[in-house]
């Protein structure tokens, strides 16, 4: 196989351009229908549990993802001033229009309602803010207002009256870029000096996709070049270098030609697939060019070369890009689809850059005139400063090998101390810079209001056994045309609710002309179908409300949450309105009866459809609106836990559960899960490369050996991460398989390379000294490459990238580092098993 | 520089609209020529919708039905004293489901040249109450009616223009005359030639699209009185839809005048509320 294909390259190398050429275009071709996803939501797979119930709620309660406008006014007058509220009602009366907006379901001064007293016995209703006030008094009358309503106080009107906000519903969330750069649009023409800010996940999301493509524009074309200009230092030769940036190129764009071709989205993680590619594509070509130059002589049959050059190295290639495609693969394990999707292609691309490899540089060189092979043979072979330091690193380490081994027990211990400490947390709006309008924006709103960040507590209680004592009296009907009329409503697909009211109307019409006997039987039916539509309405009692209020008044006192809405603040609101208006009167009704009253007032304003969006039209789930300052998932955790703490020692009366929903506990659930998956993969992974290395040097003791420059970089960089203090989210938690996949190689080639020239000398000082002189350098040549190939990441506007751009670069000078200082200490102390003849 | 693109733009709107509805105003003139004055049709569909006899009931029953199905119950009992045809009219709204709401009682004293007297009565807080509305383009109980629609907008309100006759309808545009107090910006009745009850009324917004509509879908003739048994009214922008059907309506029953007074809220007159057995 490998001879064959040898072959074929070396006597047909223009087909092999051909090929390469023909499969690069046709795979290239459809880059163009890319699609970008920045939906978290995406972190969970579309069937997993917690997303499936996140968007039954939302369907449940007609939630909508919501874009926050906040405007604020830090002069002494507050923003409750004619102005300023003349603004607001300008820009609400704009974005009403903006095409994607909920308009309905928005929120804002003008649009809500307020319920007050006027006079005593008498309750108003009418719009809170229907025109701009013309007067400061007016302008006050609204804040006091707000004041006295529960639901908007924090949420609407901040409590240092400095800032007023707008929440806009939108239909889809990927058009959140466009509908906030609308939103800007109008803000722009407003006549005001107050400060306008815009959030939300929504926003954060979209603009971050929008930012992604900008990104992939600007850092793969400046890896690219930085990759060039590295060898360009090192080779010197512009023929040398055509044939490694050749090889990155396609194997770039075959591998996300084929990702987007087969129908996959790309996510922040698939973003980074070429800038992570490039480096690790040219280092194969690299080392097979170094080694060709090195042997190849004039006059020589360069066939004969390539084929012994290609010989020598196919296998520790073979082993060095399995390896670090196994890295890749492991994240197959995480349950992330996204991170799947990444580990599943950069494994391929390198799979595909050394198939590549092994077929298009022979045909390179072969195509070569004989005056560029001179030209390529003459550089390459001077001592550089490199050089030089790495032989005295060689001789340092190993005089002062107890001193290394002190040293990197010392680095091992401090970084298990630092792992111990590492903070697991993530936020999207953290995925722009500190000083992104859209991290300013959720400064100033988050501390001027009660949060922008939402997360649902969903009650349910049981209806099956109001639904069971229903059934029984429908079996019971001896008219067997109207049992099976009744039936058939209850067969249907409608809710409980709705048949029975189905139920109700059915047997109302029959009553019309029904005789006295029968009249009585349609009566007592209804009057039991009413029975169970009561019974379902289960968050109209005012005991359960109360157990809500309770709860609420819990959260509240822990300090986790900003605020949070629930059915019980709307009927305490409408109560106390309804009767004086006092705070004495800010309380549940006695009664069922006087609950629904109560609450067929609040629907008799212009918007009835609000209420719906804190419980079901069968009253049988209701949803408690919980408002967090932080959209960090530590924070969510906390909040979780404590309702857990809450409900263990208050449990909720049988039959009732509770569960959660809402983007900011969505991603708190693909947080945990991609920790414990990472977990997963690294194991895997470990054990999977520690069995190819015995494999490989076929020695239990390498095996191992090879596996300790790795062990310790990941200690390292997950140690420095906890002492950096930096949160483990998304890009940190995939650097684990990464780190292992890339820093193996170091290892292999470094062992190797000691065993063969171990075999020559049969002396380990006099190996060691070798070692330090041609295979160290390649050593470090392929680091340096790879490492600074990844900082045009340090040049993105998105901090992921960053992170990513620099704990690559870390973890690689990291583990070249660890590979030339303690792995020569490491065989100095083994060396009686490692060598024994 | 933007805020002189949009008042270009503005006028091109302008200029678009005036272009399209000239023909249909001319038309509209021409056939009004033959026909009744359009303020005259106006008065008779008033007339005819709110103010059929001289005093009514009927036992009503609503039905919300929300975009995903789900369905709400309102039934009540309302009866209807008018002081003078088209002026002030009292009416009393009894509900009788959802039964947790039983008992609950509206009040209405309508005046035309002046806000409504409204009262309240809840039961299960044994509250009464008086109500001031802001304005009556207020929700009806939840349901997709407005409390406007059950008691009749005031003609005066509203400027109005025939656009069209055709062999059936009166096709008039209303056009408010203080926009500030609702939310729509016209809308069009389609009001039946014979029995001037308006069949269909679309609401337009700003942007000249519809986005609610009242149908009607049954009439019957009630003591020789047209009237309207089935109706429906459609949110498009929510996608909610409430039936109204009414029952058993009899006119001129003789109801005294002291019914409508706040006594009632607590004591409903069980005699004038109650259908009398066939």
């Amino acid at each position: 196989m490998k001879q064959s294909l040898l072959k074929f390259s070396m006597t047909k190398p223009k087909w092999v351009f051909i090929i390469t050429l023909l499969v690069t275009a046709i795979t290239g071709a459809m880059i163009p229908n890319i699609v970008v996803d920045t939906d978290p939501e995406n972190m969970l797979a579309e069937d997993q549990a917690s997303r499936v119930y996140h968007n039954d709620v939302k369907d449940r309660f007609d939630l909508y993802d919501i874009i926050v406008v906040g405007a604020v006014n830090n002069s002494e007058k507050g923003i409750f001033n004619p102005r300023s509220l003349a603004a607001i009602k300008k820009l609400t009366d704009g974005i009403a229009e903006i095409e994607g907006v909920v308009a309905p379901d928005m929120m804002a001064l003008s649009t809500v309602d307020n319920i007050s007293q006027e006079g005593p016995g008498t309750i108003r209703f009418e719009w809170l803010m229907k025109q701009a006030p013309e007067t400061q008094r007016q302008a006050d009358w609204i804040n006091q207002q707000v004041e006295r309503l529960p639901l908007l106080q924090d949420t609407l009107a901040s409590g240092d009256d400095k800032a007023t906000a707008i929440y806009v519903p939108i239909l889809d969330k990927d058009e959140s870029y466009r509908i906030s750069q609308e939103i800007q649009g109008l803000i722009n023409q407003l006549d005001s000096d107050d400060e306008y800010h815009i959030t939300g996940l929504p926003v954060a999301e979209d603009t971050f996709g929008y930012q992604m493509f900008v990104q992939m524009g600007i850092s793969a074309p400046l890896a690219a070049l930085v990759i060039f200009i590295l060898m360009w230092v090192f080779f010197r030769n512009f023929k040398f270098i055509a044939a490694p940036m050749i090889i990155a190129m396609a194997t770039v764009i075959i591998t996300m030609g084929l990702l987007i071709g087969m129908g996959f989205t790309v996510h922040i993680m698939s973003s980074m697939i070429p800038i992570f590619l490039m480096p690790i594509a040219v280092v194969d070509s690299i080392h097979i060019m170094s080694e060709f130059a090195d042997s190849y002589k004039p006059g020589r049959d360069r066939k004969e070369v390539i084929k012994e050059v290609i010989g020598h190295l196919f296998t520790p290639m073979l082993y060095t890009s399995i390896t670090s495609a196994v890295g890749f693969f492991s994240l197959l394990l995480t349950p992330i689809p996204p991170v799947q999707i990444f580990g599943a292609y950069v494994g391929f691309g390198i799979l595909l850059a050394f198939i590549l490899t092994i077929i298009f540089i022979p045909a390179y060189l072969i195509a070569l005139k004989p005056k560029s092979l001179e030209s390529l043979q003459s550089e390459a072979k001077q001592e550089g400063t490199l050089q030089k330091v790495l032989k005295k690193v060689g001789k340092g380490s190993l005089a002062a090998s107890k001193l290394v081994t002190v040293f990197f027990v010392a680095v091992v211990a401090l970084s298990v101390w630092g792992i111990t400490q590492i903070q697991i947390n993530d936020n999207p709006v953290r995925w722009f810079k500190a000083d992104h309008e859209i991290r300013v924006a959720d400064r100033v709103l988050n501390d001027h209001f009660a949060g922008t960040y939402d997360a649902y507590l969903v009650l349910e209680a049981d209806e099956s056994k109001a639904k069971d004592n229903w059934m029984k009296s429908v079996q019971a009907i001896e008219d067997n045309t109207l049992k099976s009329e009744v039936m058939n409503i209850m067969q249907n697909e409608n809710q409980l609710t709705t048949q029975l009211n189905q139920v109700m109307i059915l047997l109302e019409d029959k009553l019309f002309d029904a005789n006295d006997q029968r009249a009585q039987i349609l009566e007592d039916l209804i009057m039991k179908a009413d029975e169970a539509r009561v019974k379902v309405a289960y968050f109209q009692q005012p005991e359960i409300l109360r157990e809500i209020e309770k709860l609420q008044q819990a959260l509240a006192e822990s300090g986790y949450v900003g605020k949070s809405n629930s059915l019980a603040d709307v009927v305490k609101t409408v109560t106390r309105e309804l009767k004086t208006g006092q705070p004495k009167d800010f309380v549940i009704p006695d009664s069922q009866n006087g609950v629904a009253q109560a609450l067929l007032q609040y629907q008799s304003s212009h918007r009835p459809q609000d209420l719906w969006h804190m419980v079901t039209k069968e009253y049988s789930s209701t949803a408690i609106w919980l408002q967090l300052t932080s959209g960090d998932n530590q924070d969510m955790t906390k909040v979780v836990e404590f309702v857990d703490q809450y409900l263990a020692d208050n449990p909720l009366p049988e039959g009732v559960k509770a569960q959660w929903a809402g983007k900011s506990y969505l991603n708190m659930v693909w947080q945990d899960e991609m920790v414990k998956g990472m977990l997963d993969s690294l194991m895997s992974a470990f054990v999977v490369v520690l069995v190819m290395m015995i494999v490989l040097f076929r020695s239990i003791l390498f095996g191992l050996l090879a596996m300790l420059p790795l062990s310790i970089t990941i200690l390292f960089i997950y140690g420095l991460i906890g002492w950096v203090g930096k949160d483990y989210d998304m890009p940190i938690a995939v650097l684990s398989s990464l780190t292992l996949g890339l820093s193996i190689d170091f290892a292999i080639h470094f062992l190797e390379r000691a065993r063969d020239i171990f075999k020559q000398t049969g002396d380990f000082k006099q190996t060691m000294v070798k070692m330090f002189e041609e295979p160290a350098s390649a050593i470090s040549r392929n680091a340096i490459v790879i490492a600074i190939g990844f900082t045009p990441l340090l040049f993105a506007p998105l901090v992921p990238y960053i992170t990513v751009g620099f704990f690559l670069a870390t973890i690689m000078a990291a583990s070249a580092v660890v590979t030339l200082v303690l792995l020569p200490v490491a065989l100095k102390a083994t060396r009686k098993w490692a060598f024994k003849s | 520089m933007k805020s002189l693109q949009k008042s270009i733009k503005h006028k091109f709107l302008k200029l678009l609209v005036t272009g399209l509805t000239l023909p249909m105003m001319t038309a509209g003139l021409q056939a009004a020529e033959s026909e009744l004055g359009v303020e005259e049709i106006i008065s008779k569909a008033n007339k005819v919708s709110y103010y059929a006899g001289d005093d009514g009931r009927s036992d009503a029953r609503m039905m919300i039905v929300d975009k995903d199905g789900n369905r709400q119950l309102r039934q009540f009992v309302i009866l209807r004293k008018d002081i003078q045809d088209e002026g002030d009219q009292n009416f009393l709204v009894v509900f009788s489901r959802p039964s947790d709401v039983r008992g609950t009682v509206f009040l209405v004293n309508k005046h035309v040249d002046r806000d409504d007297d409204r009262w309240l009565y809840l039961p299960g807080l044994d509250l009464e109450k008086r109500i001031s509305a802001g304005d009556k383009r207020t929700s009806f109980v939840g349901s997709d009616f407005f409390y406007e629609d059950v008691s009749g907008r005031n003609p005066a309100l509203d400027s109005h223009e025939l656009l069209e006759v055709t062999d059936t309808a009166y096709i008039v545009k209303n056009v408010p005359q203080d926009k500030s107090n609702v939310e729509f910006a016209y809308y069009i009745a389609n009001i039946n030639k014979e029995t001037f009850l308006p069949m269909t009324v679309e609401y337009f917004n700003d942007k000249g699209e519809v986005y609610r509509r009242m149908d009607v879908a049954e009439v019957e003739e009630v003591q020789g009185i047209p009237t309207v048994m089935k109706s429906k009214i459609s949110n498009l922008e929510t996608g909610s839809v409430t039936y109204m059907e009414f029952r058993r309506p009899v006119y001129n029953i003789g109801v005294p005048e002291d019914v409508f007074t706040s006594r009632s809220l607590r004591n409903p007159p069980r005699e004038w509320l109650e259908a009398e057995q066939e």
